[in-house]
């Protein structure tokens, strides 16, 4: 008997452990951005990592560069009905007018897309590798051309960008990589990276007018880069070293084994596969510029961007993990970096595209978390959990203080911030803009609880709510604010011009549980003021226990997590400054503070807590 | 409905508990289901040092398993990667140290592979197996080839031997199988006893599947909502198969027997591919042939001294091209030959204490021919020889000690490489015993890391595994009510210059480093037990759990350091119960269930949400029955498997067949 038991207990046992493991549906989650940098540019920076051969883990990323996040696999979050995702080897992406196209090798297609990266068509081509683009045409090379010949010639297709349709294709040489057009020519390099030992070695040049071969420039084993500079030059590489093709003075060569080049005004950036540094040229006289950029400690320098501010370059590391992106500026210094999907292999600048995340006119929210995306702001006021909820450790400073309160409260993590005294706030916002509906909007969690046995008395440290709208679409949370009014709002006791300063030397320990300082560590400043409105207090002794008057709605904090309409927020409470209702149709921003002004021996100060947050009007 | 099967199978086992008190007198009834055809083997497995997992006999041919791949699933401590279907490519993986470092041995003498070592065991049909052991570390008899201790862990993979009564001299065995995707699959085989002690086996088998099976894949949005759900047909996964096996037994004397094996398997398969955005058909083919010839001669003087003699030609052909047009054409022949040949000595010189010496020699070639560009042929060709010494000390039954070394010489200088085992039984009455190993070993690079195009690196050295294991194992037998085999095991690996592919220099030219560390620490569980229940039922359960934690050390500074190796489950284990029941003719019915769970694993390096691979688990089910009539013996088996017709990979990519079904029609004589 006894070992009968002790089997059944140990298949209990895995019975345990499959249910707690268990397959799930697969969830195609929206991407959430990573605050990479504060910085503010314009526009964004789309990163193709290429994957390797039969992991369909093609990944198109975007770099958000005017809220400094980085949102991975971008494609995947905005086209999630797209099956099997982007593809199988992405090699190429370039904007060209109001599309993106990329092209996924492997997967033997061109993937258009509009700016913000969501599917618009895909164009069927073999082997596909590499773009060019004039007037109302895209020319696309491809290792294999429509009918397979013991030659194994490759092809340059002819692609209308209004229909999206093959109009014409012409036979190049052996397996055709990057091209360029240079008046009413194309250019192709011809790789011949098929043949082992014995590449081609050849750029096609091919009359636009005819759409024929007209030439074959011999130039240098395997070439495989081709870039145009300002002065009609033509930058190829080959495996032995850079050619340029001149057409006025005649062809010249740079002893550089060169696996990228970015050509960004007169300077050549030059990527050298011997010494593994970054190397600049001028495309004037080729000389060698001095250029401060060191890349020596890169595994695998890889994709390389040359912008009017900026450079961008890849390091593809092993090339089966993550790689990462950087970014300079041409002093040398480097700005930020962020990790990237496997094998960052082409870059993409955008400009003027920073609205990709700020766009509450869309319509359609099925893809949208219901929950926390962001927090922009947390700026508690002096109190016992400060420093403690989210913790303050060595070197924290704001930005990475709201990113804690992010992973606290974000994405139903579960866990809890406090805000501390009286006006201390916290601003964050959802991956969307929540909708003013009929009914509550928003629902905003604590941790209030009512009395045992007295439902009008609990634990209830009540915060006010304000809204925002991104009115200047910048992103960030700096536009007018409308208080939701509450039921204490009309309250002639209720202070509306109320403000407290804090200083760091009013920081003595108060509560014998809590000893550490109250005042925020990570604040350079010595004092800070806060404004707002303060609630008449609702405390009572009941029983012995400190307790308050539960209020009747609008307050965070106030009421049980279970009773959602407690806790929940209408947008159409909204007032303005001098108390009038407004119409908001949406909003973006959420601010929550802390609005009582207590503190009791026993229980410390009243600080409003907060667990997350809930857009109601997105099914979950 | 997964946790509805669960409640059910809890059920059943309290079911067993109540059962097995019972009182009944089923002991003539156990002894005729343990001697079925096979032959007992005398092995008493109590009394090794090295405890194998052991599938065989009826136990074998009850499982829902078409190949050796399918079957290995049931053993703790392996992961086996297969790529789907019928003709998919399954190589198996014991205890995260790389397939590489298991070898097969195909009655005594190892299947080799020097071209990219590993053995694709879907290629191993059941159908002539009498018997498949898994030894961690190494066979537990010191009577063994010097090769057999080179290896990490080793898959013994017996043939039928012939089994004749007193008056019977010819066997007959006739089979067919029919089954999804086009599965049609017969057998047939001859024993014939030629003169008394000399017997010849035959056995041939075809199989053809055209692979169309039907996947899956669906995705939805967090509230629910179906993002893509999309169902089409597996393409280009057909195989075509033809089996033929010869074996000669002699057993002359006592002490002495020959053996000749001669095995030819040739077929051709579509190689369906990865699945991916845009892609659903792949063209590559893949014709093999493999030919081998082995022998073995082993005799006993002055009841001391034991000679065995093994030797081995094998002859494998490769053709592979791709037709897929928008591809690398590519149109590859290689032919790979191996002679083997093996001396082993074993001399008791105290009933206690017994000595072994062996050399083996072998000497591969690999010929490639690259048909699309008229390149030369290329030939690349090694010599390997190992030389072994082992003891074994057995001290009054208490404590048994098995201590090896291995001078291994392919290429570089010789290595050498230690294995000492323990087995401590305390309790001479009591069935328990403490076992413990340490044994380090080799894996030498292939010939394609060596010298595969642009790839190879001929400055390759053999990658190291240092295992150590800690086991409890504990039998127990009543014969009239049941028999239970449980046992726990702990072990700690450390593989060592890992032989992985790195990018050299820039666009993509890999090239084969000894580059990375992984440190495992698992834990085996398992649990065998049959129990005798009234009106001659017997309810058999096989447990198996396996947890493993196979991390990358390899550098602090890489983004996956400290993350699970790729395609290790942390969790894995298996469940089997069969049900079986005889009538008082011998007519013989069972009911088999199985269940096999592999957990959360990643699909490479670095443990992120992209590379993350949901669990799998799957249930199958089997009905068999078989009839006596005369000397005839008639059996059918139907088999459904994936029950739930869960949509799961195995390998990411690759996705695997839904629910499907085979029958199966079996004469005997």
């Amino acid at each position: 008997m006894h070992i009968s038991r002790k089997i059944l207990d140990f298949l209990l046992c895995i019975l345990s452990l499959c249910l707690f493991s268990c397959r799930g549906d697969e969830v195609i989650y929206p991407t959430i951005g990573t605050h990479v940098t504060d910085e503010v540019r314009e526009g964004g920076l789309y990163v193709l990592c290429e994957g390797n051969m039969g992991a369909n883990k093609a990944r198109l990323d975007y770099m958000n560069l005017y809220t400094g996040e980085y949102y991975a696999n971008w494609y995947g979050s905005q086209n999630p009905t797209q099956m099997k995702e982007l593809g199988d080897v992405g090699n190429d992406i370039q904007q060209y007018g109001s599309k993106l196209y990329a092209v996924i090798n492997c997967s033997h297609k061109v993937e258009v897309m509009d700016l913000k990266a969501r599917h618009i068509a895909k164009i069927d081509l073999p082997n596909c590798r590499y773009m060019a683009f004039k007037g109302d045409k895209m020319y696309v090379s491809a290792y294999v051309g429509s009918v397979a010949d013991p030659q194994m010639l490759g092809s340059v297709y002819e692609i209308d960008t209004a229909s999206l349709t093959v109009k014409r294709e012409v036979k190049v040489g052996h397996q055709p990589d990057e091209l360029c057009v240079l008046g009413d020519k194309l250019y192709v390099v011809n790789s011949g990276g098929y043949i082992l030992n014995q590449h081609d070695s050849t750029v096609s040049v091919i009359d636009l007018n005819t759409f024929t071969e007209i030439e074959k420039i011999t130039i240098g084993s395997n070439p495989q880069r081709i870039r145009p500079d300002a002065e009609g030059k033509l930058w190829v590489s080959t495996d032995d070293c850079l050619v340029i093709l001149d057409f006025c003075k005649g062809n010249q060569r740079l002893n550089v084994k060169a696996s990228n080049i970015s050509i960004i005004g007169s300077t050549a950036y030059v990527i050298d596969k011997d010494s593994h540094k970054l190397r600049a040229f001028s495309t004037i006289d080729l000389t060698e510029l001095e250029q401060p950029i060191d890349i020596t400690s890169f595994e695998h320098p890889y994709a390389l961007l040359a912008t009017n501010e900026t450079l961008y370059i890849t390091d593809a590391k092993n090339y089966v993990s993550s790689g990462v992106l950087y970014c300079y500026s041409y002093d040398g210094k480097e700005h930020w970096h962020t990790y990237t999907g496997d094998i960052p292999g082409h870059l993409c600048r955008i400009n003027g595209a920073y609205e990709l995340h700020s766009d509450s006119t869309k319509k359609d929210t099925t893809n949208y978390s219901p929950y926390i995306a962001k927090v922009y702001e947390y700026r508690p006021a002096m109190g016992q959990f400060v420093n403690e909820l989210p913790k303050y450790e060595e070197g924290d400073d704001e930005a990475s203080m709201c990113r804690k309160c992010e992973q606290a409260i974000s994405h139903n993590a579960g866990g809890m911030i406090s805000l501390g005294g009286w006006g201390g706030y916290i601003t964050f916002g959802f991956d969307h803009a929540v909708q003013n509906r009929e009914g509550r909007d928003i629902q905003i969690l604590g941790n209030a609880y009512l009395m045992a046995g007295n439902e009008l008395y609990g634990s209830s440290e009540p915060g006010i709510v304000l809204v925002s709208r991104d009115e200047n679409q910048n992103g960030l949370p700096d536009d007018r604010w409308y208080e939701l009014k509450g039921c204490l709002y009309d309250d002639p006791k209720t202070l509306h011009n109320y403000s407290r300063t804090y200083t760091r030397e009013a920081d003595t320990l108060q509560n014998p549980f809590h000893k550490h300082p109250y005042y925020p560590l990570w604040l350079n400043e010595d004092q800070y003021t806060l404004k707002g409105a303060l609630l008449p207090s609702q405390t009572e002794i009941i029983n012995g226990q400190i307790v308050q008057r539960i209020l009747d709605f609008g307050y965070v904090d106030n009421k049980p997590n279970k009773d959602i309409e407690g806790t929940s927020f209408d947008l159409s409470w909204a007032v303005d400054e001098e108390g009038k209702p407004v119409t908001l149709s949406a909003i973006d921003f959420v601010r929550v503070y802390t609005a009582v002004d207590e503190s009791y021996d026993l229980i410390g100060e009243l600080s409003t807590e907060i667990t997350g947050a809930i857009d109601l009007n997105i099914n979950n | 409905m997964t946790k509805k099967i669960f409640f059910i199978l809890c059920s059943a086992l309290c079911a067993i508990s109540v059962f097995a008190q019972s009182d009944t007198d089923l002991d003539s009834l156990y002894r005729r289901f343990q001697i079925e055809e096979v032959e007992v083997t005398a092995r008493a497995l109590e009394k090794d040092v090295i405890q194998p997992q052991t599938l065989k006999g009826p136990e074998l041919q009850r499982l829902n398993a078409l190949s050796v791949a399918d079957a290995l699933r049931y053993f703790s401590g392996v992961q086996i990667k297969d790529y789907g279907g019928v003709g998919g490519i399954k190589t198996i993986n014991v205890r995260s140290m790389g397939s590489q470092h298991t070898a097969v041995y195909y009655n005594g003498i190892q299947l080799g592979n020097a071209q990219n070592g590993q053995v694709d065991l879907g290629r191993y049909s059941l159908d002539n197996m009498e018997e498949i052991q898994l030894f961690n570390g190494q066979k537990s008899d010191i009577f063994q080839s010097a090769r057999e201790f080179g290896s990490a862990g080793n898959i013994y993979l017996t043939t039928r031997k012939p089994y004749f009564k007193p008056d019977e001299h010819v066997h007959v065995r006739g089979k067919m199988r029919f089954g999804s995707f086009a599965l049609a699959n017969p057998n047939v085989g001859v024993d014939v006893k030629l003169k008394e002690d000399l017997s010849l086996t035959l056995d041939a088998e075809y199989v053809y599947s055209d692979g169309k099976y039907p996947f899956r894949y669906r995705r939805v949005l967090p509230n629910g909502e179906t993002a893509y759900d999309t169902t089409a047909v597996r393409q280009n996964g057909d195989v075509n198969a033809v089996r033929a096996e010869l074996g000669l037994h002699h057993y002359y004397r006592t002490t002495g027997f020959w053996r000749l094996h001669a095995y030819n398997y040739y077929s051709e398969r579509g190689v369906p591919g990865a699945i991916v955005n845009n892609v659903w058909r792949n063209g590559e083919r893949l014709w093999d042939r493999n030919t081998f010839i082995q022998g073995q001669w082993q005799d006993e003087w002055f009841g001391r001294w034991s000679t065995r003699l093994l030797f081995k030609y094998a002859n494998d052909f490769t053709h592979y091209k791709n037709y897929d047009t928008r591809l690398l054409p590519s149109d590859n022949k290689y032919v790979q030959q191996e002679a083997y040949l093996s001396f082993a000595n074993k001399i008791r010189l105290y009933n206690w204490w017994d000595l072994s010496v062996a050399y083996d020699y072998q000497y591969n070639i690999l010929d490639r021919e690259n048909l699309l560009l008229n390149a030369p042929k290329e030939r690349f060709d090694r010599h390997s020889h190992w030389l072994s010494a082992a003891t074994a000390f057995n001290i009054k039954d208490y404590l048994r000690i098995q201590a090896s070394v291995l001078m291994t010489s392919i290429v570089n200088s010789p290595k050498f490489t230690p294995g000492i085992f323990f087995s401590f039984r305390p309790y001479p009455l009591i069935d328990l015993s403490i076992n413990a190993f340490y044994k380090q070993s080799y894996r030498y690079p292939t010939f394609n890391d060596l010298y595969y195009t642009d790839l190879g690196n001929a400055n390759l050295r053999p990658e190291l595994a240092r295992q150590h294991s800690v086991e409890l194992a504990y039998k127990t037998t009543n014969t009239r009510r049941f028999e239970i085999a449980t046992s726990i095991s702990y072990y700690y690996n450390r593989v060592t210059d890992k032989i992985i592919a790195y990018p050299k220099g820039q666009q993509f030219r890999w090239t084969m480093l000894n580059l990375g560390t992984v440190k495992i620490n698992g834990v085996d569980a398992k649990a065998d037990a049959s129990f005798y229940l009234p009106l001659r039922f017997v309810l058999r359960t096989r447990l198996n759990y396996t947890y493993q934690r196979a991390i990358d050390v390899t550098n602090p500074n890489d983004t996956y350091y400290g993350h699970q190796i790729p395609y290790i489950p942390w969790h894995s284990g298996s469940v089997v119960l069969g049900l079986d029941w005889k009538s008082n003719r011998g007519d013989h019915y069972g009911l088999n269930y199985s269940f096999i769970y592999v957990g959360e694993r990643y699909s490479q390096q670095e443990n992120t949400i992209f590379n993350h691979v949901q669990p799998w688990y799957t249930h199958d089910l089997s009905l068999y029955a078989e009839w006596g009539i005369k000397r005839w013996w008639l059996k059918a088996n139907m088999e459904i498997n994936n029950l739930l017709g869960q949509d799961y990979e195995v390998i990411r990519n690759y996705p695997m067949p839904k629910q499907n079904v085979r029958c199966t029609l079996a004469v005997r004589y």
